[in-house]
């Protein structure tokens, strides 16, 4: 007993008998303070998996992994990269590349689209045909699948109608001429149709696995589980423990293996952020992956090291204004509200993530889209406006709340409106924190003054943004509705030429924001760490990288070095800036230009498909 | 004793009945749905997602049916995870919950017990003071703090054990250690005020008046005796190592089924809230029932019968 004891004392306190303990404490410091290593990476730099491998994270695990039933990111990265669509979206322009079908023709009306497919295989060796999509575009807006993503199959003729039931899923506007041929009608010429095409809810689904499972006994909505499933893309899952890990394997199958180059991908789900940079420093995650957001308090201090990259992202933060809640019923409240935000300043010290302050709803350029460019802070035009309404330093005004959902990045915004909104008008702000199912049911309800929301562009057009404020947009949270606003929409759609529709879009948001029915804040952007020897990944402005362009840099792996040059961008250029040619040449395609090249010098040469495009009909 | 512990559980059924019908009720009444998102569903579809797990249905009616299947042992289906049953999470969680907290349990108990006996021996000595001290600072030192100062000594400077994640026995050590370091200071606490209670009694002055060992006196007698408050602890303490492992499982992202509890709750999934909830509430029941009976075995003075 004495021996155990004295043991465990030396063990505690360094061998002293007297009540030392305080030692222990400094001793930690000392081990944990030890700062800076001198490396310009986080953490280590050598690879801790066997070659041709990749390890990231996915932060959660998804809801769906069936392409036309998924609606969150985390499922839309594995189907994106174990699934493969008509057209595919260029790593870094995001621009749609020919992919299953190799090439396509569109009417003069721009309202029917002709796709002509290369022969292919699902990984179990059966034909891939046009009919595997046609069964997929039905199933997306059948109102027996349920999917909560059924909407973007409105974009062809008569999904509207069957979603609501009015009509059979026989009867939408898609249609397989012969094996190799599929034929869509759209409801309107939409310009960013092929680029939205690249969307994981259009992947084609097996229908042969679907029925033999229903033959065999077996629940067919289980069939994307790694035991049954059968993809088409350029991987495929082999094992799934369950918020554990996923593994991926090359799929043989796939039409471009040879342009393969990863192995093996590991996902793992650490919902943590803090957690994911830990093993990311530990080198457990080789890229925290695009649905791992990092730690806002850490930003300052992990953008000095050279594995840190940041990129301008398609989504917009900004507040609705409940429109019929005195006194917000008053435009000129609303837009005194707006001009009083000093936005450069939120960006620069409340989310210090490198954002883009804008007062507009369509970030600028994107496109080809001329912003608004609405002035981003004007105190003095302010209290004019608010003056005007009858509050001169808001005298007489009530208090209004602003609502967000419990997050610490969502209450210092609040927070600095309040100060804003105080100090600049003397407005009296109150804050209400409501749990994410709270303050979901309120919004939709319509039970708050402002509400802070985030909203994610589907696909590369102004249109993404714009529709939210229509009146029958059911996203729309502003009892704010114009039928100038919607007719103008409608009519833009209905435009074959690109500049006039980008122009009666551009009408449409002016004729918005004078109203103002929501207070934009800024533009968001992604932040992430790489390690350097992983290439092949580009800072796009939707967050997509597809695995089937990263590859492992052995040599830099083996040896540590040498350092690739580290490309950061210049301020001016985080907008979304745009090359018309690329429009004029293609009405169909909507380019983005490189903002940023991460990794390497420049980017490797396109994929095998980029040839092909020259197939592409006018 | 056989007739006090078939009363005991038959006293289970109404209090069981009772949390089923408390616990349907409360995440019934909480405002939102289980389908809401910031995206908007079209109503025809919703109404579909809606009769695939029932909840179209007269609240009194899916409660009976909820029951009914309960009894046959099905949990029902999950909202936020629909290609798994709440059988299945559980399943797949509960054991590593179960790993974790063993894990902390030996570690609790192993340092509490030591540090209360050399306490309770070396009573008011710097022994005393070291050993009381420290666990004065387990008991303050929350997990959240403790977890993340393990991870940057142990895993991000020493490099000697993965910083989280799950799959061997490398994984469990400083999740198991964050865990039971609160719990084993209190154990010792307990142990060494335990031990000081006995070791001025009749019964230890007879041990060693018959000329027994300290040795044989601490471990046979006093330890004995100073372990009951430790057992009476034990109960509520392995049940809140189940139940609160949340925090220590988002460290070190263990795939338990710890943060189910507040997250299920989040996401409105109503099934899976109730399976998490009835699933701790039938180990603590059973918990308590086991340190019942055990205080019986341990404490003579006690009887059953």
């Amino acid at each position: 007993m004495r021996k155990l004891q004295r043991g465990l004392s030396r063990l505690a306190w360094g061998g002293s008998r007297s009540g030392c303990w305080p030692a222990i404490l400094p001793a930690l410091l000392l081990v944990t303070g030890c700062g800076d290593t001198g490396s310009p990476y986080v953490g280590t730099v050598r690879p801790r998996h066997g070659p041709n491998e990749l390890w990231i994270n996915n932060s959660s695990e998804p809801e769906w992994l069936d392409p036309n039933r998924c609606s969150d990111s985390t499922g839309g990265e594995i189907i994106w990269n174990t699934f493969e669509g008509l057209v595919q979206a260029h790593p870094e322009t995001l621009e749609p590349l020919p992919a299953i079908a190799t090439s396509w023709q569109v009417s003069d009306d721009g309202r029917r689209f002709t796709f002509f497919l290369r022969p292919s295989q699902w990984s179990d060796g059966q034909p891939l045909t046009a009919h595997d999509f046609v069964f997929s575009f039905r199933r997306l807006v059948d109102p027996q699948t349920a999917s909560k993503y059924a909407s973007n199959g409105f974009i062809f003729s008569g999904g509207a109608e069957i979603a609501r039931g009015e009509a059979s899923p026989d009867s939408l506007g898609v249609r397989a001429v012969d094996e190799l041929t599929l034929e869509v009608e759209l409801v309107d010429p939409l310009p960013y149709f092929l680029n939205f095409l690249g969307f994981y809810s259009f992947m084609p689904i097996p229908r042969h696995l679907l029925e033999d499972l229903d033959r065999r006994g077996i629940d067919a909505d289980l069939w994307t589980r790694p035991e049954h499933v059968v993809c088409n893309g350029p991987y495929r899952m082999t094992e799934w423990q369950f918020r554990q890990r996923m593994v991926f394997d090359k799929n043989p199958r796939y039409w471009d293996a040879a342009g393969v180059k990863l192995d093996r991908v590991r996902l793992a789900m650490v919902e943590s952020a803090t957690t994911a940079l830990n093993m990311y420093t530990a080198g457990e995650f080789d890229w925290p992956g695009g649905n791992t957001s990092l730690p806002a308090e850490f930003l300052d201090h992990l953008s000095r090291y050279q594995d840190f990259h940041q990129h301008p992202y398609l989504a917009v933060y900004f507040y609705w204004i409940n429109t019929q809640a005195p006194p917000l019923d008053d435009p000129l409240v609303r837009r005194a509200l707006s001009l009083a935000v000093d936005r450069e300043a939120l960006v620069k010290h409340v989310t210090r993530g490198g954002q883009i302050a804008s007062a507009d709803l369509v970030p600028a350029g994107l496109a080809g889209y001329e912003g608004l460019g609405r002035p981003v802070h004007d105190p003095d035009a302010a209290r004019r406006l608010l003056a005007e309404a009858g509050y001169p330093g808001g005298k007489g005004l009530p208090p209004v709340t602003v609502s967000f959902n419990t997050s610490e990045g969502h209450r210092q915004v609040a927070e600095a409106l309040q100060a804003m909104w105080q100090q600049e008008l003397g407005i009296k702000v109150e804050l209400a924190n409501q749990e994410w199912k709270v303050f979901l049911a309120n919004a939709e309800q319509m039970n708050f003054q402002l509400c802070r929301m985030g909203w994610i562009g589907d696909y590369a057009d102004p249109y993404t943004f714009l529709e939210l404020l229509t009146s029958d947009c059911g996203n729309n949270h502003s009892n704010w509705a114009s039928p100038e606003y919607d007719r103008l929409l409608t009519e833009a759609n209905r435009q074959a030429d690109p500049v006039t529709r980008l122009a009666l879009l551009r009408q449409a948001e002016a004729l918005a924001l004078d109203e103002q029915p929501l207070i934009p804040l800024y533009v968001y952007t992604r932040s992430q760490l790489i390690k350097p020897y992983v290439r092949g990944i580009w800072g796009n402005h939707q967050d997509r990288h597809p695995w089937k362009y990263i590859w492992i840099d052995e040599a830099f792996a083996a040896q540590g070095g040498p350092l690739p040059s580290r490309r950061t961008f210049a301020p001016d250029a985080l907008s979304f800036t745009h090359s018309t040619e690329t429009s004029r040449r293609h009405p169909g395609c909507v380019q983005f230009p490189t903002l940023l090249d991460w990794h390497g010098p420049a980017p490797r040469p396109l994929p095998s498909t980029v040839t092909r495009r020259q197939e592409m009909s006018p | 004793m056989t007739r006090y512990l078939l009363r005991r559980l038959v006293e289970l059924v109404p209090t069981a009945l009772v949390i089923i019908a408390a616990s349907f009720a409360l995440v019934r009444l909480a405002p939102g749905s289980p389908f809401s998102s910031e995206k908007e569903i079209p109503p025809e579809i919703r109404q579909q997602l809606e009769a695939r797990y029932g909840f179209d249905r007269p609240l009194p009616e899916q409660f009976v049916r909820y029951v009914g299947n309960l009894l046959r042992g099905d949990l029902g289906l999950s909202t936020k995870y629909p290609q798994r049953t709440v059988n299945e999470i559980i399943a797949a969680g509960f054991p590593v919950t179960l790993s974790l907290a063993a894990v902390a349990l030996v570690w609790s108990l192993l340092v509490g017990i030591t540090a209360g006996i050399i306490g309770a021996v070396r009573q008011n000595t710097a022994w005393d003071h070291a050993a009381m001290t420290t666990a004065l600072v387990g008991i303050s030192v929350p997990s959240f703090v403790l977890g993340p100062l393990l991870v940057l000594v142990v895993s991000l400077r020493l490099h000697l054990l993965p910083p989280a994640g799950w799959g061997d026995w490398r994984h469990l050590i400083l999740p198991g250690l964050t865990l039971g370091t609160i719990y084993a200071a209190s154990i010792a606490r307990l142990t060494r005020g335990g031990m000081l209670e006995v070791i001025r009694s009749d019964f230890i002055r007879t041990a060693r008046a018959k000329g027994l060992s300290e040795r044989l006196v601490i471990w046979r007698h006093m330890l004995r005796g100073g372990l009951l408050p430790v057992v009476s602890y034990l109960g509520p303490a392995i049940a809140s190592m189940l139940t609160g492992s949340v925090v220590v499982e988002k460290i070190f992202n263990v795939p338990g089924i710890g943060p189910y509890f507040v997250d299920a709750a989040f996401n409105r999934d109503y099934f899976l809230v109730m399976g998490i909830v009835l699933l701790y509430a039938f180990f603590l029941l059973l918990l308590n029932l086991v340190v019942d009976v055990l205080y019986g075995l341990l404490d003579p003075r006690i009887d059953y019968s």
